[in-house]
């Protein structure tokens, strides 16, 4: 008798389906309306209206500018704390981390009310600080997604190259910049990937603490309520094409690092 | 009524998408039979606001205590007209209940293909859907009067009956497609403590410089426009002449729907100034703001009103609703059937109507209210209830001190005997009763927001999305400067660690 043998292959049939339902075709269906017009003619103006429209590119900047500084700010804060938690030999670490990482555990949008009210009572006024409220609430939506990859990677760093350097006579300082901060690029990296993305499109924050000026997300969402879904759509395909280059350059960086890191 | 929940909104658009292509490969639709087979079932599916109908469950001391009766929502809507159906007509119907967030969002499911029998858009949405021409009209039997259950034509207010009447598009009355649900106008909730009535009663509230970072306003293209229309054209609006026009109402309504390229231009140069000197646009903190007292006055819709001034009436914190004497923009929700739903199904039609019938009902009309917090457009005609719910509501205790007179007989009839008067508490003149039911005054200045065509809409919404971006050219030296700078250290930075990594190989 022939009995049909089960193949591993079969087990990815689910995952081919979902990457076919839920990436491709949408993705697909993306692409379609970025190049045509509310005729369904193909045409590449919502690419050429997108860059030469000095309120897009404004938009853009300006999502760039917040994302950027959200960035900064997540990574100057959370570098020190994962550095200082991942060397200390206080008992208790992980629950240290854990407290960072707990209100990853909350809903984001009751988290930004609960700033809301902690915002304005230290500042009273909350609309005469938009930009800065924004980085603040994105910054601290942000922060757990920023200090758990540097943790880890500070954390599994291996002592014994920091010994070597100092008995090759390194400095503190000197250990410090040549082998750990190198070593530890590739968590930075991921963590700047997880906090830039989604802080050029997350409008619910901008909306929350009473910023009024568009970011890339708000954009999109205005050109659907306009019906225009072939300009969102490119739109929404741009920062696809951003995001891309962006995971690509610091994919480069990881490679390149494990490189030297083993040559070290 | 628009917008209620953000997030859901926008991440619904988002999620259309996906759907829209999911669901394009074939809608489903379900031609239930009863378990026994015996019957036939009418499925009736009906796609409405959120939050826009009573959906039961009242608490027992909720009870509405009329003269006439005793009112309370234990049922949803939809199962007791279920029950209501079956029991009148002998025909099972099933009603399929979705929702929407804005009449946008609601357009573009009905493009991407979703299928609906009955929807419940603004008026402006209404005029674009039969522009292009989706809708089935209300059969004849819908307007006999004389069928005891058409609780809709005995019961719809006259004063709305002729505006439905009276407004046409495309040759055609609002009247023969559009069966209205609730109606409001757009004012502004202010708290008295901080905001004078003078002050709150113009359009020019919005980037008054003594209310700088004090007010928020609706995130919204066309309410939006219609207040910078108003502001800009303040002086005109209120002038003497203007008002003593014979024409008053049509030249108003000329005037607030004039999308002429200065008056584009003059609003959007209005609204960014707005911009900069207000608290800020908001989709959905407005409510919530105004009862906590961040703010000192809101354009709000005047159901919406009514909602934040009960709130805040809970803290014991007193706000009062304005309406701006340049003009106001009154809007109807109303019901229509669509084409690609209904089509020749004249089971379906049936029950689409009787469920515009049964949610005219006084009692039910009085309940819906009570849940949504809006005004139907229901008086009732020899059905008491619904006034009787306005007196029950505001009608002042015998003990209260300071009492006015306050008239709507406008809405409930139309002879002006006097009828349909509130002795209500002084202070309702300009609080929720006058956002519930304005005065014949306010109703005298309001104009309608017609649907502009497809090019009109462009370039509004091209202004609002001028007002709203960062333009590339508004942003200053410094910032390129600084960061001209971090480039460059990056740079810096990056060329060196390559660098060295050289040396090491």
């Amino acid at each position: 008798m022939h009995r049909r043998t089960f193949s591993r292959k079969y087990l990815g049939i689910p995952y081919a389906a979902f990457l076919l339902l839920f990436v491709a075709a949408p993705l697909i269906v993306l692409i379609y309306y970025a190049f045509t017009n509310g005729q369904g003619e193909f045409t590449v103006q919502n690419m050429t209206g997108f860059f030469s429209d000095p309120n897009t590119l404004g938009t853009l900047c300006y999502s760039f500018g917040v994302a950027l500084v959200t960035t900064a700010v997540c990574l100057l804060l959370a570098y020190p704390l994962a550095y200082i938690l991942a060397t200390s030999r206080l008992k208790g670490k992980s629950v240290i981390v854990l407290i960072f990482i707990m209100p990853m555990w909350i809903n984001f949008s009751l988290r930004i009310t609960a700033l809301k009210e902690i915002l304005t009572w230290i500042e009273g006024n909350l609309a005469y600080h938009p930009f800065l409220n924004t980085v603040l609430g994105m910054s601290y939506d942000f922060l757990p997604f920023m200090i758990l990859p540097i943790y880890t990677a500070i954390s599994k760093l291996d002592g014994a190259l920091l010994e070597a350097a100092r008995d090759l006579g390194a400095g503190e300082a000197q250990a410090f910049l040549r082998v750990t901060l190198p070593l530890s690029l590739p968590g930075i990296m991921s963590g700047v990937s997880m906090v830039f993305l989604p802080a050029m499109t997350n409008y619910v924050v901008l909306d929350m603490l009473y910023n009024s000026t568009y970011i890339m997300g708000s954009l999109i969402g205005s050109y659907f309520a306009a019906y225009n879904w072939n300009g969102g759509s490119m739109i929404a395909l741009i920062l696809l094409g951003i995001i891309c280059l962006f995971t690509l350059l610091t994919g480069g960086t990881d490679d390149e690092n494990r490189r030297g890191g083993a040559l070290l | 009524m628009k917008i209620r929940k953000f997030s859901r909104n926008k991440l619904g658009t988002a999620a259309l998408f996906l759907c829209g292509f999911l669901l394009l490969s074939g809608p489903v639709t379900v031609n239930a039979a009863d378990g026994d087979g015996q019957e036939e079932e009418v499925t009736l599916r009906v796609c409405n606001w959120e939050e826009y109908i009573d959906l039961g469950d009242w608490d027992e001391e909720e009870t509405i205590d009329l003269d006439s009766g005793d009112i309370i929502g234990v049922n949803t809507m939809m199962e007791d007209f279920t029950q209501w159906y079956y029991e009148t007509y002998g025909i099972r119907v099933k009603v399929e209940y979705s929702t929407f967030g804005t009449n946008e969002d609601l357009y573009n499911m009905l493009t991407l293909g979703d299928t609906y029998d009955l929807v419940c858009p603004s008026e402006y949405m209404i005029m674009k859907l039969m522009t292009e021409d989706q809708l089935v009209p209300l059969s004849d039997g819908f307007f006999d009067t004389a069928d005891k259950n058409n609780y809709y034509i005995n019961g719809v207010s006259p004063y709305i009956k002729s505006i439905f009447e009276k407004n046409e598009i495309g040759g055609k009355p609002w009247a023969d497609y559009m069966a209205g649900y609730m109606w409001g106008i757009t004012g502004i909730v202010y708290n008295p403590e901080l905001v004078s009535e003078e002050d709150a009663s113009s359009w020019k509230i919005l980037n008054d410089p003594a209310y700088k970072r004090q007010v928020t306003v609706k995130d919204n293209v066309r309410d939006s426009y219609f207040a910078a229309v108003g502001a800009i054209k303040s002086e005109l609006l209120n002038s003497e002449e203007f008002k003593n026009d014979p024409n008053y109402q049509k030249k108003l309504e000329e005037e607030m729907n004039d999308t002429s390229k200065e008056t584009i231009a003059a609003a959007q140069e209005y609204l960014q100034d707005v911009k900069n000197k207000a608290y800020s646009f908001e989709t959905d903190s407005g409510k919530a703001d105004m009862v906590t007292g961040k703010v000192a006055a809101n354009l709000q819709w005047s159901g919406d009103a009514v909602y934040t001034m009960d709130q805040a009436d809970e803290d014991d914190f007193p706000l009062a609703f304005a309406v701006p004497l340049e003009s106001t923009n009154i809007y109807f929700d109303g019901w229509v059937m669509l084409k690609n739903g209904i089509g020749d199904d004249e089971a379906k039609r049936h029950a689409a109507e009787a469920f515009i019938n049964f949610n005219s009902r006084g009692d039910n009309v009085v309940r819906n209210m009570y849940y949504v917090g809006y005004t139907s457009v229901i008086s009732g005609g020899e059905d008491m209830r619904v006034f009787e719910y306005a007196d029950w509501c505001y009608g002042a205790e015998e003990d209260e001190e300071e009492v006015s007179e306050y008239d709507i007989g406008y809405f409930f009839s139309q002879d002006e005997d006097g009828e349909y008067v509130i002795t209500a508490p002084s202070d309702q003149v300009y609080r929720q009763l006058f956002a519930q039911y304005p005065t014949q005054d306010a109703i005298a200045r309001s104009s309608i927001m017609v649907c502009f065509d497809d090019e009109q809409t462009k370039e509004i919404n091209q202004m609002w999305i001028n007002v709203r971006c960062c333009n590339i050219y508004d942003i200053s030296v410094w910032v390129w400067a600084a960061a001209a700078i971090a480039a460059c250290i990056l740079a810096v930075l990056g060329v060196r660690r390559v660098r060295r990594q050289k040396t090491v190989y």
